[in-house]
């Protein structure tokens, strides 16, 4: 087809559409994906309509950018083109929760809090954190966000164990199933978490649930360097305590060197509070607290404040590598001017970084150099998860990729037109 | 004796994905062999002497796996010690269309390391070193050939352990366990291989060497890692894993639990979930498993118990000893007749080598057997259970029931005499039957033995076209040409190449009558 | 579905191509040659035990090659594979022969297996027909005729030690041994050499050790070649603990060789004819109880009932003479310990020797009776159920891989920190001594015997042994 714009096949492409679904629509400009304007959105209320709504745009050779809810639109690069969003909120029940299985089958476009909702009527949860609220299921997945509980559960790629997947050509795919035991054929579940919809449109979802603990305890502790923050979170991984989250917290704005270290115990109310009382003695001291200390779980772009579009960072390091990533990149702040804000798992080694959206190109640039480099010697990788359009155009957002070229074999398999989310992920895929 | 697993079909060879030079019938034994010997002249310039078998007397050894009613000789084993050489024999592989297999151990039950005649085995055993252990970073880094317990072994010291624990663990290798994902009692509570493994050096079906993920979680980009592990061998062949390393729990309780029935000791299961507890393991034998353990190892199970649960807590000591006293009312409220705690280690060695020598011990009482591998959603144990049973006795066939109760991972054990005429074809039938019994209750046809050569056929029963198709795409990403591991895990021969989802015709070797579409 | 495991090979995609690999089994084709089939009709491995085999592969990590090599075919799975290859019709190939000889006979593979696979009774009826129908090389050949007529024979054996008693004394062994020369003469005898243990002077052993206190059994006392030899001295320590235990010992005069490496080695007649002179020395002496310290010779001797199954003067005694053997541990451990114990301030490793935990089933025993010692502290040797290496003389015939586990042995024992090793066969002591010294580890080397015997008497430990 013609390239977008082109006003009769749109046309065209709109009718295909419309028989394929009954909620088709011009794109507004809401519907724009970071910065591109889309032409079409189409709500299918089914895996099946998806089917027909993503046949019909391969019809049309419409490049589609699937949505959950759009909470997270902007992370990744901005598309090359977003001729048709697939809105999955029309999608949005939870099928069937399994109590005495500890399964949850839900559709992608369902809201996460839903499903927490339903599943805590049992005493259960989706062991997934919501650190941006009002999150769909399958944008969850699509961008394999995770919070501080990844340490104790994981994150999406240890929870689900079922997927329903619609390919670019509109073809209907399982994988896995409704058991959490089960090694029948590929995982395409983990090939799609984190895929940010270039692989395929994710539609419906299993996972497994855990049981909600009757007790939560918080100790925080401050810590004056990040030397001092990995040494503690060391000790704590190191015990037998059985920590649910390691959470490091370094606000930039702060005199440069405060910053805190939080644990979370999750267990019966006798065995947290005995386990709360050896974790004080282990750190030396700390706060314990029956709620979340303040910002848990939110990522620090997100904070009160932070005004503008801050640059998000997400670093990944071994575990002896975490003081050194979060001196870098403070350090690195402040020589480019700027200031950095890091919070995240100490105890995953997985933690996010805030550059202010004062800080143009170049000054992100010069923080992602060091911290790139000292992430990727402590074993992990550096990638800006979301930046304004002028930063994202000027620094590579995803750095090195070492299976590059296998991802892109695998990308050619799925997407051979490459008409999903073209140029979102890494290396251009 | 003959012991065998899962079902496979009853008649006619099961089918393989040939490798495309094969399509034409004749002439392609000239190519064959001119591309081993091609490949063996690779092998024997680039390993040690004796890391290249020829000889068919050495080459018969490595005929089969775990799995010894499927057997195929190989026309070559190589024993690569490195990265280096091994990716060496697969790009020689690669550049003469010659398929190859990867094998640890060989203690896999679906034949997922059965060799190929035409092929070449590749045996990691002797890369075999644990390169680092990283206590900071909670990592150790392993070469394919390790076996599973050696890796515990190594950090016990320093107060860690790796969690996956199949009952082979004192003999499978990493390497193994990651091309099938493989569970074991423990992965109720610290799941699977792809939990543990964070990052893996794989050598690909065209001899590259890519890393994938690493020491540190989320490495950018698509979780091929979490695709290649449990890919059976059919994407590349592991060189390197990074595995986590878990610390060993402050306590842990071990406590063999005797019932009058099974369905009283699946009650008590689901009322110990049902409760919010994780266990780290709960597993099941029934009359007849507890029977073969016995005369295998006197492990002194309850006497005259139907069934016993093997239940296992850990973790921090005070929660764990809030749940042991919870576990202890449920088991006693659903008809418990004896609770035995282990007090000390060797106690609790006892009592899961009863557990972990099940398989191999039904050869105490039975010539022969098959082992199946499904699973059900836990909630439909007592059905399915009274299910099986009602097969066994109208069948005659009788069945051992050893399970992990926890996860609804069932293995039932078909014992037959295979001396007794139409006593096989009525074992496979029951077998058969119960994996029927697990696709219908919305299960799975392998929890963690794997799909191999064993049960491709069965694919079809649990995917649909589009499935597997959808499927088949990452096989031809990863390898194009079908050279590695074919005839494993997919039921019917594909080639690349083809657009998905515009497949009109029959398959070129379906047509041919070369293979059987399913 | 195919069920049993040899016959109906399933032949996946495709046929097996010409080349490599197509030959290797199954029946051998109508109107080509026939090739002489690797095993005689006369107790060839039993086909019922091999079907025993499951290929689980638990057998794997104790095996000590399949440990060194990783090599299928040198495992006992692959042994067993290969045995079967021989029943349905391969030749005996030097291949074949080299992967069965490879075997140590450790038989840590029978402790391992699930499903009881009786692989000591499999080698060594494949041990016997390998011996009636394989002809090694001549130097081998040799080799083995030189062992078979020395080691057995405890007067040869005694002819043996004035040259290497004046050979040490002189220090040229010291010498010898740094220079490697004896290395790369002949392996073989560099093995030997490096094994002797420096020589004792011999304590000569009455007929009779009357109990001491109230008599509570009367025993037979093996003395054996190696250990009557070249370690008189356990010998010595056995018939006191014994007798301080109250058991009245008697050691018959004309007692020879058990036949154990005979038998291990699978020269049938030999053994059966040591074995007839065994049991017909310790019927003359009327014992209801025959105590060994050698763990290979209890371990052979156990099994006479089965090896002179077939001649019918001989087996019913043979089957009572067994039924009566007992290692000495075993002996001390049900007749419950009486004599007091002096402390002994050590810690110490205690090594299981293969042919008393494997073969005899003997570990808790010689453990507990160490453990009843005051002071004494007990340490675990890492990977305990892999053999050292020593193997008969397994480790004269392969003295590389030998002298490679002996060094692993030596390694796992050196982790312990223990200042005493302590084991209960020749063989093992041995072969751990040149290990430990090759590696540098100062450690006390003793019998479990020896130990006892200290404690019992109240005499230091020090000096125990063939410390070097």
């Amino acid at each position: 087809m013609a390239p977008t714009g082109d006003t009769v096949s749109l046309d065209a492409a709109r009718t295909a559409l419309s028989g394929a679904c009954d909620d088709v629509r011009e794109a507004t400009a809401a519907d724009a994906v970071d910065g591109v304007p889309a032409s079409l959105v189409a709500r299918p209320a089914s895996t099946a309509e998806v089917g027909e709504v993503l046949r019909a745009a391969a019809g049309h050779e419409l490049a589609v950018v699937p949505r959950g809810r759009g909470t997270k639109s902007t992370w990744g690069r901005a598309p090359e083109r977003a001729d048709l969003v697939v809105d999955l909120s029309r999608m949005s029940a939870v099928l069937d929760h399994a109590a005495g299985d500890l399964v949850v089958e839900t559709q992608a476009g369902a809201l996460l809090a839903d499903v927490q909702a339903v599943v805590g009527t049992a005493g259960q949860r989706l062991a997934l954190d919501e650190p941006v609220p009002g999150s769909s299921i399958g944008g969850t997945l699509a961008t394999n966000s995770s919070g501080p509980g990844r340490l104790a559960v994981g994150t999406a790629r240890d929870l689900l164990i079922g997927v329903t997947v619609v390919r670019a050509d509109g073809v209907v795919a399982r994988a896995g199933g409704r058991v959490v035991k089960n090694v029948a054929g590929y995982d395409l579940g983990k090939l799609v978490i984190g895929s940010f919809g270039t692989l395929a449109v994710v539609t419906e979802a299993v996972f497994r649930l855990h049981p909600v603990a009757p007790a939560r305890q918080w100790v925080t502790v401050g810590v004056d360097s990040a030397g001092r923050a990995q040494e503690l979170a060391q000790r704590v991984v190191h015990s037998q305590l059985v920590p649910a989250a390691v959470e490091v917290d370094w606000p930039g704005d702060g005199d440069g060197g405060a910053g805190s270290l939080g644990v979370l115990l999750e267990g019966t109310p006798a065995g947290v509070e005995t386990r709360t009382a050896a974790l004080t003695g282990l750190l030396g001291g700390g706060t314990a607290a029956g709620t979340a200390p303040a910002g848990w779980g939110r990522y620090p772009w997100d904070d009160d404040g932070v005004t503008g579009r801050a640059t998000a960072l997400k670093a990944t390091v071994a575990l002896s590598g975490v003081a050194g990533a979060l001196d870098a990149g403070r350090r690195a702040a402040t020589d480019a001017g700027t200031t950095l804000s890091w919070r995240g798992s100490a105890g995953a080694g997985v933690l996010y970084g805030a550059l202010p959206a004062t800080a143009g190109p170049d000054a992100v640039a010069a923080v992602l150099g060091p911290l790139r480099a000292a992430c990727a010697a402590a074993g992990g990788a550096l990638v800006v998860l979301d930046a304004a359009p002028e930063v994202e155009a000027a620094v590579d957002t995803w750095g090195p990729v070492p299976a590059i070229d296998l991802m892109r074999r695998v990308k050619e398999r799925f997407d051979p037109e490459r008409r999903l989310a073209p140029g979102r992920f890494v290396g251009g895929i | 004796m003959s012991v065998t697993h899962g079902t496979t079909t009853t008649a006619g060879p099961v089918p393989g994905d040939t490798p495309p030079e094969a399509t034409s019938a004749t002439g392609d034994a000239h190519r064959h062999s001119a591309g081993i010997e091609a490949v063996g002249r690779v092998a024997r310039a680039v390993l040690p002497v004796t890391g290249v078998l020829s000889d068919p007397t050495q080459l018969r050894t490595y005929e089969c796996d775990g799995l010894a009613h499927y057997r195929v000789t190989p026309a070559l084993v190589v024993l690569p010690e490195t990265t280096e050489q091994l990716a060496a024999v697969v790009r020689a592989c690669a550049a003469h269309g010659v398929p190859f297999v990867a094998r640890g151990s060989g203690t896999g039950l679906s034949g997922g390391a059965l060799p190929r005649a035409d092929g070449v085995l590749v045996v990691t055993s002797r890369m075999r070193t644990i390169r680092e252990v990283r206590r900071a970073d909670q990592r150790a880094v392993v070469e394919p050939g390790v076996i599973n317990l050696a890796v515990t072994r190594a950090v016990t010291g320093e107060g860690y352990y790796y969690a996956p624990d199949p009952s082979s663990q004192q003999i499978c290798s990493i390497g193994g366990n990651l091309a099938e994902n493989s569970g074991g009692a423990h992965c109720l509570k610290y799941g699977f291989t792809s939990n543990h493994v964070l990052g893996a050096e794989l050598v690909t079906p065209q001899g590259d060497v890519v890393a994938l993920g690493g020491l540190a979680p989320d490495s950018p980009g698509y979780d091929l890692l979490g695709t290649v592990v449990g890919s059976e061998g059919t994407l590349g062949i592991a060189t390197t894993a990074v595995v986590r390393l878990v610390r060993l729990p402050e306590e842990v309780r071990t406590l063999l639990v005797g019932f009058r029935s099974t369905d009283d000791a699946g009650a008590a299961t689901s009322a110990i979930i049902g409760a919010g507890i994780v266990p780290a393991a709960i597993e099941m034998m029934d009359a007849l498993a507890i029977e073969a353990a016995e005369a295998a190892v006197h492990c002194d199970y309850p006497a005259g118990a139907g069934a016993v649960l093997v239940i296992e807590l850990d973790g921090a000591a005070v929660e764990v000893e809030h749940e042991y006293a919870q576990v202890e009312r449920f088991c006693t409220e659903h008809g418990a007749f004896e609770l035995r705690p282990a007090t000390d280690a060797a106690e609790r060695a006892l009592i899961w080598k009863g557990r972990k020598s099940a398989f191999a011990a039904v050869g105490r009482i039975s010539p022969d057997y098959i082992v199946q591998d499904g699973v059900i959603p836990r909630t439909a144990l007592p059905e399915v259970l009274r299910a099986i049973a009602e097969l066994s006795s109208s069948s005659g066939v009788r069945v051992a029931n050893v399970f992990h109760a926890g996860d609804g991972n069932l293995h039932p054990l078909v014992l037959f005499d295979d001396a007794q005429p139409g006593a096989g074809k009525a074992a496979e039938q029951v077998s058969g039957a119960i994996l029927d019994l697990c696709i219908n209750h919305g299960g799975s046809i392998t929890g963690e033995h794997g799909v191999g050569v064993d049960k491709a056929a069965y694919m079809p029963r649990m995917f649909s076209d589009d499935d597997l198709d959808t499927m088949q795409l990452v096989r031809c990403a990863f390898d194009p040409d079908g050279i590695s591991n074919p005839g494993k895990l997919f039921p019917t021969p594909r080639l690349c190449g083809e657009v998905p989802g515009k497949r009109k015709h029959a398959h070129p070797l379906v047509e041919a009558g070369l293979a059987d579409a399913f | 579905m195919v069920h049993s495991t040899g016959e109906t090979r399933q032949q996946l995609p495709p046929e097996e191509p010409p080349g490599t690999g197509a030959q290797a089994h199954g029946p051998v084709p109508v109107g080509t040659p026939a090739v002489r089939p690797a095993f005689d009709t006369e107790h060839p491995p039993s086909a019922a035990l091999i079907g025993d085999c499951v290929h689980c592969g638990f057998c794997l990590p104790t095996c000590p090659t399949y440990t060194l090599w990783g090599e299928e075919m040198d495992s006992p799975r692959g042994r067993i594979d290969l045995m079967k290859a021989g029943l349905e019709g391969a030749p005996l190939s030097d291949t074949m022969v080299q992967h069965f000889d490879a075997c140590l006979g450790c038989m840590a593979c029978v402790t391992a297996c699930p499903s009881g696979v009786q692989y000591d009774e499999l080698i060594e009826a494949t041990r016997v027909q390998v011996e009636r129908h394989h002809q090694r090389p001549a130097g081998q050949r040799a080799l083995r005729a030189a062992i078979f007529a020395l080691f057995p024979y405890k007067r040869r054996l005694r002819a043996m030690r004035g040259p290497l008693r004046a050979y040490q004394a002189s220090g040229l062994s010291g010498m010898l041994r740094r220079s490697k020369v004896l290395d790369r003469l002949a392996p073989t005898l560099a093995a030997m050499e490096a094994l002797a243990p420096p020589l004792e002077r011999r304590e000569k052993l009455p007929e009779r050790v009357p109990a001491v206190g109230q008599r509570r059994a009367v025993v037979g006392m093996l003395t054996g070649c190696v250990q009557g030899e070249f370690f008189p001295a356990v010998n010595a320590a056995t018939a006191r603990v014994l007798a301080a235990e109250g058991c009245d010992v008697l050691i018959p005069r004309r007692q020879g060789c058990c036949g154990a490496l005979s038998v291990h080695n699978g020269r049938q007649e030999e053994a059966e004819r040591f074995a007839r002179a065994t049991v017909d020395a310790f019927e003359r002496a009327g014992v209801q109880t025959v105590v060994v310290n050698a763990a290979g010779c209890g371990s052979s001797m156990k099994e006479y009932a089965d090896l002179l199954a077939d001649d019918p003067a001989y087996a019913e005694r043979a089957a009572r003479f067994a039924a009566s053997v007992r290692d000495v541990s075993e002996l001390l451990a049900e007749l419950g310990t009486v004599a007091p114990r002096h402390p002994v301030d050590m810690t110490v490793a205690y090594h299981d020797a293969c042919h008393l935990a494997h073969a005899q089933g003997v570990r808790a025993q010689p453990r507990a009776l160490l453990r009843e010692i005051p002071g004494l502290q007990l340490r675990e040797i890492a990977d305990p159920e892999i053999c050292c290496g020593s193997a008969g003389i397994w480790n004269v015939l392969n003295p590389e891989p030998a002298r490679e586990l002996g060094d692993r042995k030596a390694r796992t024992i050196a982790d312990t920190g223990a200042e005493l090793l302590v084991t209960a066969n020749p063989g093992c002591l041995m072969q751990v001594a040149s290990s430990l010294e090759r590696q540098g580890t100062r450690i006390g080397l003793a019998h479990t015997v020896e130990v006892l015997d200290a404690s019992i008497r109240g005499i230091p430990v020090r000096g125990l042994g063939i410390q070097r």
